[in-house]
């Protein structure tokens, strides 16, 4: 069970990590040359390889492999980043898509022959850049590897050097060693109990002309090449007695090299330092640690400035260069990784909604506390009920805040849908965010995902023309398209424009007749005719492509976001473009709200909609039942009376009251009995059953326990204009 | 139970009165059941909509049964109940409260004692009926609740309320009631 958690979570980090590796690949194609974007694309592609490693997921691991090799090639330069090479990843990246999901409906083991055969072809695709760069570079990472020892002999250099199966094994007594009744050659032959001394040569570099020569002194260093299965620990300990007589260095064989950086990859992402890092892998053994701690701490004594200790191990030759890379970057990683858990914590969405349902209780029972203390006139009561009022509603405020993330990761899924569609219809487009952390309900941007998905498809469909096209109309050959978002009166508003040739009105409106949406003669303003693109059934595309054109589209969009309680709106100019704008409610769980009466029943409105209260007499309104236009200080506002509209029955109150609202940018007036005030309103649905009446959205639980309903502003607002409009043109 | 037979083919239905004709739910649809009290009217809802209910937290709406197999609407009286239940539609599970007149009681209803709907003769119409159960002599409308509170229809119901001289109209022509 809590291994299924964990596998749920390295789906979830795998999927970020994925979009991440799009998101850089896209980036790469724009600044080719940026190394730290390239470091970091290896970096995700790693992480994906070894976290699919920890779980098993072998068609992930294995596939990526390819994909890895190639960047880390990039990554040291061997070979360019180019755009054949982009192509093949961003194909990797969707394969590893596709694999990752056939895992987790558990059919990648064995892959489907389609899939499979994506995947070989990919991996010969990967492969073949891969090998380029071994003819471009002849100097690969073999020779590299491993600078030998300025002091060791020339055969034994370079048994090292072109990396052997063997250990080399570097010794170098001191001379008091058979002073302390130690004879070399006895460890010497004891390493031939361990495996095969392949080579062995002696070193006398130490060796003073004869004459000064003492012969109860030992001058001696041998160079060892050593065969066998063993573990560097494991040959330190042959020469645990002599350590304090002599000084070893035990090169590990260079096809342990890429064992050490594995193990160094594999290790669990716990704090540690490079010295740690090393140790756990087998690198160095603890006693070379702390030979090199004491180095770095003498150095310290010295001056200032102390060595690393990655530099001591590499320039000790204690391990080579390229393992201790390796362990910087797994260092790396590791703060990376604690750096991000430190600024982020992950969440079971579940646990949240859970919460958020427990707050909105507390926030219901608060309402009925405080309703009670005002009726009881209890003036400590009232003023404690206050003050716990007030701390639900920061409660409140901070549960609804965990829900909030920024819409930037929603519009960047964009990039990549820019770049392979203007390719494949031959345009030049780009695409510019702005606004990309504007922070919106979670759940919001998961539904309006979609909707822009067709928006932005239009726009590079019907939107853009070709390059030349565009040229011949004296315009840039590169299209844009602008994804903004931004916060306005208590909702979001996303805004997708592209530069193209505007919505053309005539065509519009001849494809509406065609299609029956509309009659020849019919009136209609301008606004009304880049309305009927969200009818259903409407398409202006004259050839159907893959992508748009299909007669869906604009009205399953306006569907959508109506059904988040948003509006979706059109503005095109003839020859500057189009712009779609979207505005949606921030949160969709619990909103404040603005309370009143009307007849028996309690109705609410969300109060960032409201913008005033105007109350009046009765007989101002005489003779104007129904729907109309009132003044407004002078300006014209559509109202309602929202009895009538429900057709109350009983006398109305002498004395009422307009509800000014506002919801993208239209006004209009809600004539009330009475207005109750401010309310923290927690939202729930009212289920299917009330599905045909749009003047409702939701209801909430009074502190009474009784039932108030939450009026749809967005719709009411047009239904106001509409009905006002009809009675303005009789008069 | 009497023999093996009886437990494998007899379900419980929870019987209730609507007007003076007897119905039985299959108990596995009933969540609970509570007196009636509370419900918030709702403006301009479908005719057999009675209103909405605060149930623990949740609004669910009170389907008037009178309303919706008579045309007219129940009278509250001390015996009015709400039967809360579940049923599922297009993949998707709808809480909602039945009105009804007086509850029964629970009875076992043995499927060879089930008879299909008759073709005439019912009062109320015929796709609402899952068959005729017989308990103690006596028939019991089985209800289909999947039909009773189709939401597709339900929705698209008439949103003016039934006038009372069309409601003596009902009543007139559904003849005697029985007592």
């Amino acid at each position: 069970m809590n291994l299924d958690r964990m596998k749920q979570t390295y789906f979830t980090e795998t999927t970020e990590v994925l979009s991440e590796m799009e998101h850089l690949l896209l980036e790469i194609e724009k600044a080719p040359e940026d190394e730290e974007l390239v470091n970091a694309l290896f970096r995700a592609v790693h992480t994906i390889k070894g976290s699919s490693g920890m779980f098993g997921v072998k068609s992930v691991e294995s596939f990526t492999h390819f994909a890895e090799n190639v960047l880390d090639r990039v990554r040291k330069k061997e070979i360019r980043l180019d755009d054949e090479l982009s192509a093949t990843l961003l194909a990797s990246h969707d394969h590893i898509t596709a694999l990752l999901e056939l895992h987790r409906q558990g059919a990648d083991d064995p892959l489907d022959a389609e899939t499979a055969a994506r995947g070989a072809d990919l991996v010969a695709r990967l492969e073949r850049h891969g090998s380029d760069a071994r003819q471009k570079a002849p100097a690969g990472t073999a020779v590299d590897a491993e600078a030998p020892r300025a002091d060791t002999e020339a055969g034994a250099a370079e048994s090292v050097g072109v990396g052997s199966v063997n250990w080399h094994i570097s010794l170098r007594f001191k001379r008091n060693v058979y002073q302390n009744g130690l004879d070399p050659f006895s460890f010497i032959n004891y390493l031939r109990g361990m495996g095969e001394i392949v080579n062995c040569v002696t070193v006398l570099d130490g060796m003073p002309p004869l004459e000064s020569m003492d012969p109860e002194l030992c001058y001696l260093g041998f160079e060892i090449d050593f065969n066998a299965e063993t573990t560097k620990e494991a040959i330190e300990n042959a020469f645990e007695f002599v350590r304090d007589d002599c000084q070893i260095r035990i090169i590990p064989p260079h096809s342990s090299i890429d064992l050490y950086k594995k193990l160094i990859q594999e290790l669990p992402e716990n704090p540690m330092n490079i010295g740690e890092i090393l140790i756990e892998s087998g690198t160095i053994t603890r006693a070379e640690l702390d030979a090199v701690l004491a180095i770095q701490s003498e150095a310290v004594a010295g001056d200032g400035e102390p060595p690393r200790i990655g530099e001591i191990i590499v320039e000790q030759k204690i391990a080579p260069r390229e393992v201790v890379e390796a362990a910087l970057e797994k260092q790396k990683q590791i703060r990376a990784v604690e750096e991000k858990n430190k600024r982020s914590m992950r969440i079971d969405g579940e646990k949240l909604d859970q919460l958020i349902n427990f707050v909105g209780e507390l926030v219901t029972a608060g309402e009925n506390v405080k309703q009670l203390a005002a009726q009881n006139g209890d003036g400590d009561l009232m003023e404690s009920a206050d003050r716990m009022s007030r701390l639900i509603e920061e409660i409140r405020e901070g549960a609804m805040n965990m829900r909030m993330v920024q819409i930037g990761e929603t519009f960047r899924k964009f990039e990549r849908v820019v770049r392979d569609l203007s390719r494949e219809q031959g345009k030049e487009i780009d695409l510019v965010i702005s606004g990309a952390d504007t922070e919106l309900d979670k759940t919001i941007t998961e539904k309006i995902s979609d909707p822009l998905m067709h928006i932005v498809r239009n726009a590079i469909d019907h939107g853009i023309g070709t390059p030349d096209a565009r040229r011949a109309q004296g315009r840039p050959a590169r299209g844009v398209i602008r994804l903004h978002a931004y916060h306005e009166t208590g909702s979001i508003v996303i805004e997708v424009s592209d530069d193209g040739g505007g919505l053309n009105r005539e065509r519009i409106r001849a494809k509406a007749v065609e299609r029956g949406l509309v009659t020849a003669g019919q009136q209609l303003s301008e606004t009304e005719i880049l309305q009927l693109i969200f009818k259903p059934g409407f398409s202006t595309a004259e050839k159907v492509t893959n992508i748009s054109g299909r007669g869906v589209g604009m009205d399953v969009v306006k569907r959508n976001i109506e059904s988040l309680r948003g509006v979706v709106d059109v503005e095109s100019e003839d020859g500057v473009g189009t712009t779609v704008r979207i505005q949606l409610p921030l949160t969709i769980a619990i909103i404040d709200g603005f309370m009143f009466r009307v007849g028996e029943l309690t109705h609410v409105v969300p109060l960032d909609m409201v913008v005033e209260c105007v109350e009046f007499a009765r007989e101002d309104f005489e003779g104007m039942e129904g729907g109309s236009f009132m003044n407004l200080r002078g300006s014209v506002l559509p109202f309602l009376s929202l009895r009538d509209f429900f057709r109350e029955e009983g006398e109305p109150p002498a004395r009422g009251n307009v509800i000014v609202v506002e919801y993208a940018r239209k006004k209009a007036g809600l004539v009330v009995d009475k207005l109750v005030g401010k309310f923290q309103t927690v939202i729930k649905p009212m289920g299917k059953v009330f599905g045909n009446m749009h003047w409702l959205s939701g209801s909430t639980i009074m502190g009474t326990g009784e039932v108030a309903y939450i009026l749809d502003v967005p719709r009411m607002i047009m239904t106001i204009e509409s009905l006002a409009e009809k009675e303005g043109a009789t008069v | 139970m009497d023999d093996l037979k009886t437990a494998e083919d007899a379900r419980k239905y929870l019987t209730f009165l609507i007007g003076s004709e007897k119905y039985g739910v299959d108990i596995v649809n009933v969540k609970e059941i509570i007196e009636y009290g509370q419900v918030t009217r709702v403006p301009l809802a479908p005719q057999s909509i009675r209103g909405v209910l605060n149930l623990r937290g949740s609004v669910v709406p009170i389907v008037d049964l009178s309303s919706r197999f008579y045309g007219y609407r129940s009278t509250i009286t001390r015996l009015s109940c709400i039967v809360g239940v579940e049923i599922e539609q297009r993949e998707e599970r709808i809480p909602i409260g039945l009105l009804i007149d007086a509850l029964h009681e629970v009875v076992d209803i043995q499927q060879e004692n089930t008879e299909q709907t008759p073709g005439f003769g019912a009062k109320i119409r015929t796709d609402f009926i899952q068959g005729i159960g017989k308990t103690h002599g006596r028939f019991v409308i089985l209800l289909n609740l999947d039909r009773v509170l189709d939401i597709e229809e339900l929705q698209a119901e008439d949103t003016g309320h039934v006038t009372a001289a069309r409601a003596a109209e009902r009543t007139s022509t559904r003849g005697t009631a029985r007592r």
